[in-house]
């Protein structure tokens, strides 16, 4: 499908077939029942909050369903990063979590007064740039020879890569201790009804947003975004229609990366820059995975609902259940994982995996 | 068992090698080899469960956790003797194991393994948590008394060595036996085909509950050795890192060989002392003191990342996968270029 259109592409120009691959998942039966599901939900809780309850509660709920949006923005950037490797790579990327806290350690090196003390915007642009040469590099030097390889070899790979050596390196060129990120955004919150918004956060879920429309632009509309589909659709039929599949795969990696740069600047300015007990890296891949499964592996509009709704639950979780059992806020998402994985394993708007026998 | 009298002669004499190691060694050596023996009895569970069994597991550490907090649970509260925690070790980790392998009847690969990731953390949570910290002892845990048998006491470094080698060798014939048993043959169907195993009328689920439950189990025996041999259990000493490192070593000594299984552990962990003994004080000396002493776990870090990437890369099939090309090196030449 995205073959043919690349090519009608190329010759004629025409942006319109993609509309067309829309309509045709949407008419499946497991695009509209979640989404009716969702939305029928989302309209009780509307009811519940706006009438029946009152006061203090109701601020509560609110407070809570806002900060958790706001942090599900967030990560949806990080989800964002590991589906759009594997949607281009088929590798599942565990990696991401060590990245992050390697570009989130290098962005505190360039901004903090005691190191380098740059100004904001040169250590942002410093650190986009770290993120480029990081994906060409863990393209170029260690995935390209595993192309084709068994997949559990590249999956332990890249378990390997993010968990041990990225760790260890951070630990090593940083010092591993845990720091405040200095501040991006400005002070203060906005009210939103009676609950204060800070504005890191909100700032934090608006640029998280951005991005997001960028790269589902950038996927959308633009020729190498085609491309990217194509050939993760099937990569050796792109190869074979002239397109080339190893940059497509650097371009995948490379948007990982700054995905993962983006994600852990955020992170860190909301909480510390850390990496004690696996640190930012496993706090930000755990927040990740139940995203990435739910939302289906292969859906970019997939990953950011699921991100919402991830968010949603992490903040309704330790408004309400954190009273009663301390610190259930930290392991919800592994039992998220594992519970997304058992009951519906290829998520709401992934595709079915066909079994071959 | 072995093929030839020769080999025989050549084991046992290996065995009381071992076994006299303590007569001439230092004391630091004796704990480090006490430490390899614990990696190769929870590598040895992980060989079943993933050499044979195919399924993924990076929840050892955890299963591990397990058998050392009931050992310390049962002889601090309970005032249990600590040779009859070793049963109860062993089984309270393989139940928890099974439970850590529910999901296997829907997960396939790499699905498994993020479950198994996740079980981990799980356990390490509920073993800090705070309502249970009268029990576990919370964030300093649990402070045990040594192993005694009679007048021996395990206290001592070259006991506690040669009670670990006796381990891993009963561990190792285990391992074998299971290997070469129906058992054994179910486990390598699995993994082969599973659809084809299902059909030849093997119970998949049962047969992978009870996979988990012997990887648990070996991993509780490490844990109770780990426990006895450290003294005091508490949460910081498990995780996921060294969940991370036995798979490692699995797949650098060559995944479904069991020679693999001590190579790979052998390899991984002389590299760690290697680490700790040269490399490390030599990076500490040369680098400014506010690194302070996550150095070590550092550098470990990356050269055992660094290390294993390279042999997934370059070393596909392990060094067991090495060590038989080279046997055929050895045998064909100098005709070697025929292949066989």
């Amino acid at each position: 499908m995205d073959a043919q259109k690349y090519v009608i592409r190329k010759r004629v120009g025409l942006p319109g077939a993609s509309i067309r691959i829309v309509l045709e998942k949407a008419k499946s039966r497991a695009f509209l029942m979640p989404c009716s599901i969702a939305l029928a939900i989302a309209f009780v809780i509307t009811l519940y909050i706006a009438f029946i309850l009152e006061g203090e509660g109701r601020d509560k709920l609110i407070g809570t369903i806002i900060s958790g949006l706001m942090w599900g923005g967030v990560y949806a950037i990080i989800a964002l990063g590991i589906v759009v490797v594997y949607k281009a790579t088929r590798i599942f990327n565990m990696a991401h979590g060590g990245i992050l806290l390697f570009l989130a350690y290098t962005t505190w090196w360039l901004m903090a007064p005691d190191r380098q003390n740059l100004d904001n915007w040169l250590a942002l642009i410093l650190v986009a740039c770290a993120a480029i040469v990081m994906g060409l590099v863990i393209d170029r030097v260690i995935f390209r020879r595993m192309i084709g390889a068994a997949p559990l070899i590249t999956f332990m790979m890249s378990l390997f890569l993010g968990f041990i050596f990225l760790h260890g390196l951070t630990q090593l060129t940083f010092e591993g201790k845990s720091q405040i990120m200095p501040k991006i955004f400005p002070e203060g919150t906005i009210a939103v009804g009676n609950y204060n918004l800070p504005y890191d956060l909100l700032f934090g879920f608006i640029v998280a947003t951005l991005m997001f429309l960028a790269f589902v632009l950038y996927f959308r509309f633009t020729k190498s975004g085609l491309a990217m589909r194509c050939v993760s659709e099937d990569s050796v039929l792109s190869q074979s229609l002239g397109i080339d599949v190893k940059k497509i795969y650097a371009i995948a990696w490379v948007i990982g990366c700054l995905a993962a740069a983006v994600g852990g600047v955020l992170i860190g300015t909301k909480t510390a820059v850390y990496s004690e007990s696996g640190g930012m890296g496993v706090y930000a891949l755990y927040r990740a995975l139940p995203i990435v499964i739910l939302g289906g592996l292969e859906s970019i509009p997939g990953a950011y609902i699921a991100a919402l709704m991830v968010g949603l639950l992490e903040s309704l979780a330790g408004s309400y259940i954190d009273p009663h059992f301390p610190g259930f806020r930290a392991v919800l998402p592994y039992l998220l994982v594992i519970g997304i994985m058992i009951v519906r394993p290829h998520g709401l708007f992934g595709l079915k995996g066909i079994r071959r026998i | 068992m072995l093929r030839t009298k020769t080999q025989w002669v050549l084991l046992l004499a290996v065995v009381a090698f071992l076994l006299s190691i303590p007569s001439f060694a230092s004391a630091y050596w004796l704990t480090q080899l006490t430490l390899i023996c614990i990696t190769v009895i929870v590598v040895l569970g992980l060989h079943i469960l993933c050499g044979l069994c195919g399924l993924i597991s990076i929840g050892q550490a955890g299963l591990m956790a397990v058998g050392a907090y009931t050992a310390a649970i049962l002889t601090t509260r309970y005032d249990i003797d600590g040779w009859i925690c070793l049963p109860f070790s062993a089984l309270a980790a393989g139940l928890v194991g099974v439970l850590v392998g529910l999901p296997s009847f829907r997960l396939k690969l790499f699905y498994l393994a993020i479950s198994t990731l996740a079980a981990q953390e799980i356990i390490l949570w509920i073993l800090k948590y705070r309502d249970f910290w009268d029990v576990t002892g919370g964030f300093t845990g649990l402070q045990m008394e040594p192993l005694t048998l009679g007048s021996i006491s395990f206290g001592d470094d070259g006991n506690l060595y040669i009670l670990g080698v006796i381990l891993a060798i009963i561990a190792a014939f285990i391992t074998v036996n299971i290997q070469r048993s129906n058992t054994g043959r179910i486990f390598v169907a699995i993994r082969d085909n599973e659809l084809a195993a299902e059909v030849a009328g093997i119970s998949l689920f049962r047969n992978k509950l009870l996979a988990f439950f012997i990887a648990a189990a070996f991993a509780g025996v490490a844990g109770w050795l780990w426990a006895y041999s450290q003294l005091r259990v508490n949460p910081s000493q498990f995780n996921f890192g060294d969940s991370i490192f036995y798979m490692g070593m699995i797949i650098i000594g060559g995944l479904g060989n069991i020679s693999g299984v001590f190579l790979g552990a052998f390899m991984l962990e002389f590299m760690g002392i290697l680490n700790s003994d040269y490399l490390a004080p030599y990076a500490v000396d040369n680098l400014p003191t506010r690194y302070g002493a996550t150095i070590l776990v550092a550098m470990r870090y990356i050269l055992g990342g660094a290390g294993v990437i390279m042999f997934l890369i370059f070393v596909p099939r392990g060094m067991s996968g090495q060590l038989a090309d080279f046997k055929n090196f050895y045998r064909l030449w100098p005709y070697s270029f025929r292949g066989s």
